[in-house]
C-alpha cells in the first residue's frame, strides 16, 4: 500500500478541478460515501477512495491522466459503479482517486442495418434499451439481472446476459482507450485512420487487445462498439422446475448437446430454489431458527411456494417455425425426466415484457434483503465443465461448505456454450460483526478449495482480487508475471487501478514485500 | 460505416448523435415527479424492492415513498447520499444536487 501525501493529493485535486470545474471533483467524506461498496464484508469505508474526478469528455479523462502520472495519483476508473455483490463502485483500497466516468453518457451511434452501438461508459443498460425503443430500432440488448449498469463496465467484467448475445464480452468489437501516458488509442481496426471495420472485424492486424483491456488495468475504456441482436419474429419459452435437488446432472447433460450445436443460443441458467424465493421475501417468511434452512423446511417452502428446487428456461429466438422445430428437439433430449416444460411464446408486436429482451428492472438487488437486516452480499463465481456430474461435485462442494459456515447455499449454474459459470452468493447482515467474519473465512476457503479442485473464478469482488489471483498459479505465477510486466511497460506511472485482478504496479510490488 | 448509417437512415443517425448528457442537463426543467419516477421508483413504487423493505417497518399504507404522510427533504437527501439499510447511495455524478433535491421537496410535499 502506498499512502497519498495529502499536500500532493489536494494539489491533484485542484489540477483535477481546472480540467473538470470544482462541481466534479469530491473530496473527504464525500467522495467516500459517494464510491464505498454498499454491501461491503466489512468496514466499507476502509476500502473507499480519498478522492473523485469526474470528467465528461476523453480529452479530460487523458488531461487527468497527465496530471495523475505527474504527480502519482493512482485513478481507479469507474462507469456506473453498479458492480454489486463485486464491489459496487468501490476501488480496492483507499489510497486511489476514482475517475468517474459516468458523465460521460453518450450513445455515439447505433447501427441499424449492421446491428451495432458505440457507447460510452456512462451509458446505462436501461439509456440503451430506452433509446432503441423510443426510436422504434429493431434491435435488443442484453442485460444482466439488473439493468442499472454500465453496457461498457459489465462487458470489460465479462458480464453475462439471457439473450444469444448474452456473453456480452464476445460481443466486443473496437474500443478507445485512454493510456497510462494519457494517449489515445484505438483497437482492432479503429487502428486504421478513417477504418470503415471498426464495429465490424473485431480482431484487426497483429496483436488483438479488445480483451487485455477487460478485467484489466491496462488502459481505460473511454468508447465500445457492442454488438446488437436483431428483433427476432417470435420467441419460445420452455421453462422447467426440478422437484428434486438431484435433478441437476440431468438436466446439465441434457441441455449440453444442444448448447453445444447451437440449437439453444441464449444462456439458460439453473437458479436454485433460494434464488427465487429471495426475491419474494426475507427468509423469516419461511424459517425462523438460525443457521442454514434445514431440508425439510425448505421442502415445505417449495411446495408451498409451488417452486422447484431448480428452476430454469430455455428460450428460443428467431423465425417461428424454426423455434417449433427446435422445441420439439428440447422436449425430446428433456423426455427421460420426470416434468413437462411449461410453454410460452413472444410474437413480434407484443409488448416486450416477457419476450425476452431485457426491460428495465432492479428487483433482482432484493435479493441482499434476504436475511432482513442492512444486507450485504458477496459473489462467488467459479466456472464448471459443462457436465452434470462436474456441476454436481461443485455444487454439493460448494452448498456444502455455505451450510458448514451457517449460510444459505443460493446461486445458479448459467450456461455458456461449453462452459457452466457457477454463480452463488454469500448474502449476510452488515451490521452483524461475526456474521461478516464468517463471510470472509467462507469466501476466502471457496477461494482456495476450488482451486485445488481446479476450479478458478470468472470474476470476484475487490476485497479479492489477490487471493483469486493467487491460485492462477501455474508455472510459479507465470501469467501474473506476464501481466505485470505488461503493466509496468503501458502504465509506467503505475496510476490506473493498482491492484486490479491482483495485477500491481512494480512501486506497489517493491513496497509490499 | 458512420458515414453509410447516416445515408441509410439519416434522422436515426442524427438522432444517435443526440447526447444524453445534453438531455441530463434540461433535467434542471423536469418535475420532482418526474425525477423520482425515472431514479427511484423502480424501487420505491408497489411491488418494488424498497418499498417491500419498508413496509416492515413504516405506517400501515406508507410503505410507498409517494404515500408517506411525513417525509422531511433532509432525510430523502441523506438518506440517497450516504445509503441506507439495503439501499445503496446515488453519488452526485449520477444525480445532482438540484434533481435530488427537487425529488427530496416532491416527496416533502408531494408537490
Ligand atoms: C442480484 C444481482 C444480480 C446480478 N446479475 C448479474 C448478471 O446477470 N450478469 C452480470 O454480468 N452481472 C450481474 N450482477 C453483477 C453486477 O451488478 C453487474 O455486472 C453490473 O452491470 C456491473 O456494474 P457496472 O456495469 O456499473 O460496471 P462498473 O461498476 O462501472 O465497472 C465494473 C468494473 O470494471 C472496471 N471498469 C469500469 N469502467 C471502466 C473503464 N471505462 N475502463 C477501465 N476499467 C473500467 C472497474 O474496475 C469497475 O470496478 C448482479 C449483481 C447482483 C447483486
Ligand atoms: C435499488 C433499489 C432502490 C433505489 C433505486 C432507491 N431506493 Fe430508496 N430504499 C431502498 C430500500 C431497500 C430502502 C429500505 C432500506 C432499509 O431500511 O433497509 C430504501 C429506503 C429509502 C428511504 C428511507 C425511508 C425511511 O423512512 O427510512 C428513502 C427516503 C429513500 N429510500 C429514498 C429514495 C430516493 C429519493 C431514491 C431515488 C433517488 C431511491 N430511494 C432509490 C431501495 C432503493
Amino acid at each position: 500500500m502506498i499512502i497519498l501525501d495529502a499536500n500532493r493529493l489536494e494539489q491533484a485535486m485542484q489540477r483535477f478541478a481546472g480540467i473538470v470545474g470544482e462541481e466534479n471533483v469530491w473530496r473527504g467524506e464525500e467522495a467516500a460515501h459517494g464510491y464505498k461498496d454498499a454491501f461491503a464484508p466489512r468496514d466499507a469505508l476502509s476500502y473507499a477512495p480519498r478522492g473523485a474526478v469526474a470528467p465528461a469528455s476523453v480529452e479530460e479523462v487523458q488531461a487527468i491522466v497527465r496530471v495523475a502520472g505527474e504527480l502519482g495519483i493512482p485513478l481507479w476508473p469507474t462507469s456506473r459503479g453498479k458492480n454489486f455483490g463485486y464491489g459496487g463502485g468501490a476501488p480496492r483500497m483507499r489510497e486511489v482517486v476514482m475517475l468517474d466516468l459516468i458523465r460521460m453518457n453518450r450513445i455515439l451511434e447505433v447501427n441499424v442495418e449492421m446491428g451495432y452501438a458505440v457507447v460510452e461508459p456512462g451509458v446505462g443498460f436501461d439509456d440503451l434499451y430506452h433509446y432503441l425503443v423510443d426510436n422504434d430500432i429493431p434491435l435488443w440488448i442484453s442485460a444482466p439481472a439488473h439493468t442499472w449498469g454500465s453496457v461498457l463496465g459489465n462487458a470489460l467484467e465479462r458480464g453475462v446476459g439471457y439473450t444469444p448475445y448474452g456473453e456480452h464480452a464476445s460481443k466486443v468489437c473496437g474500443m478507445e482507450v485512454v493510456t497510462g501516458t494519457g494517449e489515445l488509442l484505438r483497437t482492432g481496426m479503429g487502428a486504421l485512420e478513417g477504418a470503415r471495420t471498426w464495429q465490424l472485424f473485431p480482431y484487426g492486424f497483429g496483436p488483438s487487445w479488445d480483451g487485455a483491456f477487460m478485467q484489466s488495468n491496462f488502459g481505460i475504456a473511454t468508447k465500445m462498439g457492442i454488438w446488437l441482436m436483431p428483433e427476432p419474429e417470435h420467441t419460445l419459452n420452455l421453462a422447467m422446475a426440478f422437484d428434486r435437488v438431484e435433478d441437476l446432472p440431468l438436466g446439465v447433460d441434457a441441455l449440453r448437446p444442444l448448447k453445444l450445436d447451437g440449437t439453444v443460443q441464449a444462456n439458460p441458467s439453473f437458479g436454485n430454489i433460494i434464488r427465487n424465493l429471495a426475491v419474494r421475501a426475507p427468509r423469516s417468511a419461511y424459517y425462523q431458527g438460525s443457521g442454514p434452512i434445514p431440508a425439510d423446511v425448505l421442502e415445505q417452502a417449495r411446495v408451498d411456494s409451488g417452486v422447484g428446487h431448480w428452476n430454469f428456461s430455455i428460450r428460443l429466438f428467431g423465425d417461428k417455425a424454426v423455434n417449433q422445430i427446435n422445441a420439439e428437439k428440447v422436449k425430446r433430449a428433456f423426455a427421460h425426466l420426470p416434468y413437462e416444460f411449461e410453454v410460452s411464446e413472444w410474437h413480434r408486436g407484443e409488448p416486450l415484457r416477457g419476450s425476452g429482451s431485457p426491460t428495465p428492472t432492479l428487483g433482482a438487488l432484493g435479493v441482499v434483503d434476504w436475511l432482513g437486516g442492512p444486507g450485504g452480499h458477496l459473489t462467488f463465481s467459479p466456472v464448471s465443465p459443462f457436465s452434470g456430474a462436474e456441476a454436481w461435485e461443485q455444487y454439493t462442494t460448494i452448498r456444502g461448505m455455505y451450510e458448514d459456515a451457517g449460510f444459505d447455499y443460493y446461486g445458479g449454474f448459467t450456461a455458456g456454450q461449453r462452459y457452466l459459470n457457477h454463480i452463488s452468493m454469500v448474502v449476510f447482515n452488515r451490521n452483524d460483526e461475526e456474521m461478516c467474519a464468517r463471510a470472509n473465512t467462507l469466501f476466502s476457503d471457496l477461494i482456495e478449495t476450488a482451486a485445488s479442485k481446479g476450479w478458478g473464478e470468472y470474476r470476484t469482488h475487490t476485497l479479492f482480487y489477490d487471493e483469486v489471483a493467487r491460485t492462477y498459479d501455474y508455472n510459479n505465477g507465470a501469467l501474473r508475471r506476464w501481466n505485470e510486466t505488461v503493466k509496468d511497460a503501458v502504465d509506467p506511472h503505475g496510476i490506473i487501478a493498482p491492484g486490479k485482478m491482483g495485477i500491481w504496479p512494480r512501486a506497489y510490488r517493491e513496497g509490499q514485500s | 460505416m458512420r458515414a453509410f448509417a447516416i445515408a441509410a437512415l439519416p434522422v436515426l443517425a442524427f438522432a444517435a448523435a443526440l447526447p444524453l448528457a445534453q438531455r441530463a442537463q434540461a433535467q434542471a426543467g423536469k418535475s420532482g415527479q418526474e425525477l423520482f419516477a425515472e431514479r427511484c421508483a423502480a424501487c420505491h413504487v408497489e411491488g418494488g424492492f424498497g418499498t417491500r423493505v419498508l413496509s416492515r417497518r413504516v405506517p400501515e399504507g406508507q410503505a410507498e415513498l409517494e404515500k408517506r404522510e411525513t417525509l422531511p427533504a433532509a432525510l430523502t437527501i441523506a438518506v440517497v447520499r450516504r445509503g441506507i439499510g439495503s439501499m445503496p447511495q446515488i453519488r452526485e455524478a449520477e444525480l445532482s444536487d438540484a434533481d435530488l433535491q427537487a425529488i427530496a421537496n416532491y416527496l416533502e410535499k408531494r408537490l
